[in-house]
């Protein structure tokens, strides 16, 4: 037990987990701001995938990160207002229509990469490089915080500002007022003269941008290459830290940041012959249990409705 | 007199209205399977390559040789019975996604009980079956029960449901239950009497893995679309999906519906499980379900939920999964085409606005037409 101590408490793991929690945070904000905007982002999983294949391959051909990485969360964001189409203009629901997405950006982007390169794995033999990591002058030569917090990468530092941002977009910003209206009764909304549509393209954008910008960094930052399928079901965990979370800013950063400690508490427990694999449902049977209970209390309140349907 | 000539008219009008509206779901569904194909022929196009010759492959190539008829078999009994387990559910407007848990608990059910029991010829074969089922249907009624009880969304405890034993199923395959002194990673093999009669000793010619599971699926389908229509339950079911609140006000039991329909759909999911146990691999691998349950619900969704139509469905659909391997063995163009083209698929069947914009148009032209 002492080495599980010794590990939890070094500062590589602490930077480990600031690593592994980005995708997370980045995506859950997204799945977070698409929620309140009243239209469930199922399409998180595709939307990374898309931009992370979208960012390597632009990136390898360019021979500029800074335009992958653009065209990446460009093609999220795309994607976004799709989803935000199907579901405004040809009432498709937006659970099943998010599904098609995820599987048409699993098949596209296998596609792409082996019509362009001829690998079936991924983009390993493009060189395409990676977003730069942010070293701290000053900080970077303090013992722990150094070692935790310089040589970040970029997005890391923007999946940590994700929050503060999105906590003032919603409740300081007149969109994230109406964003919120319309996510919580757009007939209510209409009738006062907000623009329920464009509100709602706009969020579901803003939530494509999110998840493009975590899926940017999973090609771009935490490798310098795209795998295929290499979201591996991010975008569905950090849809459950929105709700974990309470729908709320920080409650979804504290959620999406456990998902993050738990991965990689897995990964380091791994090498000290604790199964990994048994180790990582932690955070789901805590999701599920936790699930359960809010739902217990919410019912005992007698504040929830009675087994509301969805669909 | 007038009050029976306006009744006849009112019948005519009614069959008019059904007919009109299944010329149109017919017809969308024709329709959206075309506009899918010609959108992935001219995504080949697109890339350079020769998409005649590749939809050669697709749409031809599953039907040249016997065997692959048998993998065509094989791969469509796994998906319709997915497709089947979502769509009991789908019916009481539950959205599970928790048939990849249902399967992998199903799958290790029966294998247990194939490997471990020593068991006479006949109960070999159907004692594992029944645990798969039993093991799916306690995966189900977690979810179930937490929705129906609690008010929880079902989306992420299923989600959640699936994180957790697909981890768990990892765990067990790689460890305790991996076969000592083999290098690959597998569980050990079942005992011979628990295998599903593979169909090549009925039909006399090979048919790969494709084995009895098919005719077991085809027997579920009928038995869930007779409980659907035909059954208390089904119709309970049935009104939970089309009106909650109309259900619970004519005193039905809104939660118990909504729990029962994912311990079924649950127990289904459970016998794709043996089924790839027992008839495709005989053992336990890793990955056993690959991206099938995910499938399953576009299956269900193509169907509009409806079991029988789910059969025909999944085959269609699983011909497409066949024939884009296929296509990849004998062309340059890779089986991730199919995906695409089951993807704009789904897209357009989301797209509820389009039957229903053409059923106006047909009524203001017949109305027209008067």
């Amino acid at each position: 037990m002492n080495s599980v101590l010794d590990v939890v408490l070094s500062s590589a793991f602490l930077a480990a987990v600031l690593r592994v929690a980005t995708p997370y945070l980045l995506a859950a904000f997204g799945g977070l701001v698409a929620e309140r905007a009243g239209i469930s982002n199922i399409a998180l999983e595709g939307q990374m995938l898309s931009a992370a294949c979208t960012g390597a391959l632009v990136a390898g051909y360019s021979g500029s990160v800074a335009l992958g990485a653009l065209s990446g969360v460009a093609v999220a964001m795309l994607l976004g207002l799709l989803l935000a189409a199907l579901r405004l203009e040809l009432g498709a629901d937006a659970i099943i229509a998010g599904i098609g997405l995820n599987l048409l950006a699993s098949g596209a982007t296998a596609y792409a990469v082996f019509s362009l390169l001829d690998d079936k794995g991924g983009t390993s033999g493009l060189k395409s490089g990676t977003l730069p990591t942010i070293p701290l002058p000053g900080i970077e030569d303090v013992p722990v915080l150094g070692d935790v917090l310089s040589d970040q990468n970029m997005v890391t530092w923007l999946a940590f500002l994700a929050a503060p941002f999105v906590a003032w977009l919603f409740y300081r910003t007149r969109f994230g007022f109406h964003l919120r209206a319309v996510g919580e009764m757009p007939e209510a909304a209409a009738s006062v003269g907000i623009p329920v549509r464009r509100v709602q393209y706009a969020g579901l954008a803003l939530s494509g941008a999110l998840a493009g910008l975590a899926g940017v960094y999973l090609s771009m930052g935490y490798v310098s290459f795209f795998v295929r399928d290499m979201t591996a079901g991010r975008g569905f965990i950090a849809l459950a830290a929105v709700f974990l979370g309470g729908l709320r800013p920080w409650g979804v950063f504290l959620a999406a940041l456990g998902f993050g400690a738990a991965e990689a508490l897995a990964v380091q427990l791994g090498t000290l012959d604790v199964p990994p694999q048994l180790v990582s449902t932690i955070p789901y049977v805590m999701t599920l249990v936790a699930l359960a209970l809010y739902a217990w209390r919410r019912k005992r309140r007698g504040t929830g409705e009675p087994a509301p349907v969805s669909l | 007199m007038t009050t029976t000539l306006i009744e006849k008219e009112d019948r005519r009008e009614y069959r008019a209205t059904r007919r009109r509206d299944l010329a149109v779901d017919l017809g969308m569904t024709l329709a959206t399977i075309l506009a899918a194909l010609i959108i992935g022929f001219l995504v080949i196009l697109a890339t350079g390559k020769d998409p005649v010759a590749a939809y050669e492959a697709l749409l031809t190539g599953p039907l040249e040789r016997s065997f692959r008829v048998g993998r065509w078999l094989e791969d469509a009994t796994t998906l319709i019975l997915l497709g089947l387990s979502v769509a009991i559910p789908f019916r009481a407007r539950q959205i599970s996604l928790g048939a990849e848990s249902q399967l992998y608990a199903g799958a290790l059910a029966a294998a247990a009980v194939a490997i471990l029991l020593p068991l006479p010829p006949v109960a070999a074969v159907i004692l594992p079956l029944v645990a798969a089922a039993a093991a799916g249907a306690g995966m189900g009624f977690v979810p179930g029960s937490m929705k129906a009880r609690l008010g929880a969304n079902e989306i992420v405890a299923t989600l959640m449901l699936n994180a957790i034993v697909v981890r768990v199923y990892d765990y067990l395959v790689n460890g305790p239950l991996k076969q000592p002194g083999s290098s690959a990673v597998h569980s050990k093999p079942i005992q011979p009497d628990s295998a599903l009669t593979p169909l090549t000793d009925w039909f006399g010619v090979p048919l790969g893995r494709a084995n009895i599971g098919f005719v077991l699926m085809l027997l579920t389908a009928v038995a869930l679309w007779l409980l659907i229509t035909r059954t208390p339950l089904g119709y309970r079911i049935r009104m939970t999906g089309s009106n909650p609140d109309f259900a619970e006000y004519g005193g039905i039991r809104v939660p118990r519906a909504i729990e029962w329909s994912f311990v079924i759909g649950g127990a289904v999911a459970g016998l794709a499980g043996a089924h790839l146990v027992q008839g495709v691999y005989g053992r336990l691998e890793p990955g056993l379900a690959g991206s099938l349950a995910f499938e399953g619900i576009v299956v269900a969704l193509l169907a509009r939920n409806n079991p029988l139509v789910v059969v025909v469905a999944g085959l269609f659909y699983s011909y497409l999964r066949a024939g884009g391997d296929i296509m990849e063995q004998q062309t340059d163009v890779g089986t991730e085409i199919v995906v695409v083209i089951q993807a704009v698929i789904v897209l357009l069947v989301t797209a509820q606005a389009l039957p229903d914009l053409l059923k106006r148009r047909l009524i203001r032209k017949q109305v027209g037409a008067r």
